[in-house]
């Protein structure tokens, strides 16, 4: 067994004992070397004496030669049971008288050497040597040797009893060492106890007991505060754990409930997307409803138009006119119940077109003059002299203008309503500002602030005495913000309001964010094809822009178009296209000028122009430089073959000097369709 | 001889309106009140050119024009789509079922007037 992995408990009483047994056999041995040491002095200097009481009795004797009497001293010795052996020498060495124990002959006497004086130790015999001298003279020598039992006996005595008191004090170092150890080894013990319940548990609420104020009871305090402190952090950790869980468990059910929300929400949108279609659907249907009537509406009153002239009953054209105006109008309306859901969806677009400021006014004021004059209310219409063209969506402006001047009229009885048109600029832009005042009931300021937000009409009272939609401001506004200008109202109750419009003079595409516009026709540009190469249509048929852009599209162009001349050339400096189709036919420039003028400019001169229209002269188009001439309606394959040849190109020098010899002359007789009288439409 | 224009058309006013119209302008017109009629027509009467309504009874406008697309005795007849619905994909579907060009309602009639001439000059060469 290795001492080393021995109990506490064994080690300490190990080292007890060893060192208490080595400590009393050492002072044991000591204390014996020393008694024996000391009793062998004694003995030899009493056998010493010896000597020198029987050399002084046998000195007579020995003077006279009277060895009977020395014998006799000699045998005095008996009563010495020590005394093993004695013997007179004369001066001479010889023995003269000796002594014997038990008269045994002994071999070894007399010693081999007599000259020594004093005592000497040889094998287990002291052995002493004392001069005898009679008045002064040496007569001889004495020789006495001791067996030195009487030291011997002592010493096995010594050793006899150093062992009982060694045994006995082992066992009493024992006794004492295993009380004692308990001092030491207990609260060791105890503590590794405590540590086993920690470990084999995990309860860290047990402490150690401390015995002593000692240094294992510091461990102790040591290990119990290294207790608290784990115990401290095992109930932190806990802690944390339950709240952990709790965490988790409160997460998991805020999940629960937000897929739950979510699903409900994807219901509601599903609902929501459901009942959007519906509406456009129901849009669609009335639209079509509403239509077809008003198709014969407006058709039948342009016949009665035509046959009025014709029959030269001139002053009922007017009223005519008026049903022709009101169907329009009409048409308008439900073109705008469709253009709010477009809104709504953000689907809005301009067709932007330019206009005559006062008579676009004028038509419209004259439109509503019938539901002005309905409350005896008077009309003001003061415009300013540099009013000019505008550039914007007319029917959208119309709109505006018309619903601002029908509220006017409904919310103002026997009074005055006004309109006043200018011209103002600011640092960037010219405006055209549109005021429409009126002298009635007036808005309140609670009321001022839902006035262009949707199905917000100031009353609902108001809904029901007036009538109305209550989309008219809302549309308004939209449009006014679509157009890049804005809407805003001045009013006290009771004093009337005032309705102001700001338009820019040039609405741009960009600023109505070049949505495509209703039905899917691209106002300006359509963005598609991103990278792809730009080619220019430039056709005022919205059908035909659309079924053109889709097609080009759909071969790997970017498609930009223009709905008219001047907005076609300014396209064509902007985007400068690889190819530009050009219709013939159209309201402000016509094909062949916006053909000469691209032509005519050095930047654009070299882009190919195919010209699409029904006009069928192939030859005028080559002479003024288009490159191709495409009869409609379109040959698809024909339109792409053409285009194919300029992709990747810049300009059509080429063509233009094929052409080149092609008969001017034959262009000169003759004229345009539209000049065509049997075509003329009215 | 004046050009002879079927008008497949099924709401009346509209019918009996474009018809008048178009005759003040010097075109004979016939009228089909349905598809299937208008089909017919088309063979008995070997017009000019079609006006072709999209949404009839009986038979709607992208079948019948479908029809007369696939017959060699019609084939050659420009179609001219009349579609009420305001729509883009209505278009579209005209176009693929064969029609020459479309117009949307509510008419204007000067547009419809270059349609047709266009529609006719497209037809002379051929």
């Amino acid at each position: 067994m290795n001492l080393k992995n021995l109990s506490i408990k064994g080690k300490l009483m190990l080292i007890t004992m060893l060192t208490s047994s080595v400590a009393l056999v050492l002072l044991s041995a000591s204390f014996l070397v020393y008694d024996l040491i000391s009793f062998r002095h004694v003995i030899s200097e009493d056998l010493g004496t010896q000597a020198e009481i029987i050399g002084y009795n046998s000195a007579a004797a020995m003077a006279f030669k009277d060895a009977s009497t020395a014998t006799a001293t000699l045998q005095a010795l008996k009563a010495k049971e020590d005394v093993v052996a004695a013997v007179l020498y004369g001066t001479d060495g010889k023995v003269f008288a000796q002594y014997v124990r038990g008269n045994v002959t002994r071999p070894d006497l007399p010693p081999d050497d007599t000259s020594i004086n004093g005592y000497r130790f040889r094998g287990s015999y002291l052995e002493v040597f004392h001069p005898v001298s009679f008045n002064g003279d040496p007569v001889g020598t004495l020789f006495l040797q001791s067996d030195m039992n009487q030291w011997s006996s002592r010493a096995k005595n010594y050793a006899v009893f150093l062992g009982l008191f060694l045994l006995v004090s082992a066992f009493v170092a024992l006794l004492i060492a295993s009380r004692l150890q308990i001092l030491i080894s207990q609260p060791i013990l105890r503590l590794e106890d405590t540590m086993k319940v920690v470990s084999a548990k995990r309860n860290y609420e047990v402490r150690a007991l401390k015995f002593y104020d000692d240094e294992i009871g510091r461990l102790i305090d040591g290990f119990n505060t290294m207790l608290a402190e784990i115990q401290q952090r095992d109930a932190a950790l806990q802690g944390a754990n339950d709240e952990l869980k709790t965490r988790t468990q409160e997460l998991e059910t805020e999940i629960s409930h937000r897929k739950k929300t979510q699903e409900e929400l994807l219901g509601a949108k599903r609902a929501a997307e459901d009942a959007s279609r519906a509406k456009s659907a129901f849009l669609a249907n009335m639209s079509h409803e509403l239509r077809t009537p008003l198709n014969a509406i407006i058709g039948y009153s342009e016949m009665i138009e035509e046959e009025i002239q014709d029959s030269g009953q001139i002053q009922n054209v007017q009223d005519v006119k008026k049903v022709q105006s009101a169907g329009k109008h009409l048409l308008a309306l439900i073109n705008d119940v469709l253009d709010l859901s477009k809104i709504e969806a953000g689907k809005m677009a301009l067709s932007l077109e330019n206009f005559e400021v006062a008579a676009m006014v004028q038509e419209v004021t004259a439109t509503l003059q019938p539901a002005i004059a309905k409350n005896s209310n008077a009309l003001q219409l003061e415009l300013s002299e540099d009013l000019g063209t505008m550039r914007s969506d007319i029917t959208k402006v119309r709109q505006i203008l018309s619903n601002l001047l029908s509220n006017a009229s409904k919310f103002t009885d026997h009074g005055t309503i006004s309109m006043h048109v200018d011209r103002v600029s600011t640092s960037d832009r010219q405006w055209i500002r549109f005021r429409v005042c009126d002298t009635g009931i007036g808005i309140s300021t609670e009321h001022q602030a839902n006035l262009f937000k949707e199905f917000a009409q100031a009353d609902v009272s108001i809904a029901r005495k007036y009538g109305g939609t209550g989309l008219g401001l809302a549309i308004s506004h939209r449009f006014a913000q679509l157009m890049g200008g804005s809407i805003s109202v001045e009013s006290e109750p009771g004093e009337g309001s005032v309705f102001t419009v700001l338009l820019p003079i040039q609405a741009t595409a960009d600023v109505a964010g070049a949505t495509p516009k209703a039905e899917g026709t691209p106002a300006v540009a359509q963005e598609t094809n991103p990278g792809a190469e730009t080619i220019l249509v430039i056709d005022d048929d919205p059908a035909v822009r659309d079924l053109m852009s889709r097609f080009l599209t759909k071969i790997g162009f970017h498609v930009v178009a223009a709905a008219g001349g001047e907005e076609g050339l300014k396209l064509a400096k902007r985007v400068n296209p690889v190819v530009i189709t050009l219709d013939v036919m159209m309201p402000d420039v016509d094909g062949w000028g916006v053909l000469k003028r691209l032509k005519a400019d050095p930047a654009l001169s070299k882009i190919p122009v195919i010209m699409v229209t029904i006009v069928d002269n192939e030859v005028a188009g080559i002479n003024l430089g288009a490159s191709s001439y495409l009869v409609k309606p379109v040959d698809r394959d024909r339109l792409a073959e053409l285009i194919e040849q300029y992709r990747g190109r810049n300009g059509s020098a080429d063509h233009q000097a094929v052409m080149a010899g092609v008969e001017r002359a034959a262009n000169e007789g003759k004229t345009s369709k539209r000049r065509d009288p049997r075509y003329r439409s009215n | 001889m004046p050009i002879k224009i079927l008008l497949v058309e099924d709401n009346e006013m509209n019918r009996d309106m474009l018809s008048r119209r178009l005759e003040r302008r010097g075109y004979r017109v016939i009228a089909a009140q349905d598809g299937a009629q208008g089909v017919e027509l088309a063979h008995s009467e070997s017009p000019d050119l079609i006006l072709m309504d999209m949404s009839l009874p009986v038979m709607n406008g992208w079948e019948a024009t479908r029809l007369l697309k696939d017959d060699p005795l019609t084939r050659h007849i420009p179609i001219i789509a009349l579609t009420a619905h305001a729509l883009a994909t209505d278009r579209v579907r005209a176009i693929e079922a064969g029609c020459d060009d479309y117009d949307t309602k509510p008419l204007d009639f000067a547009r419809l007037q270059e349609k047709i001439h266009g529609a006719l000059l497209e037809k002379k060469p051929s």
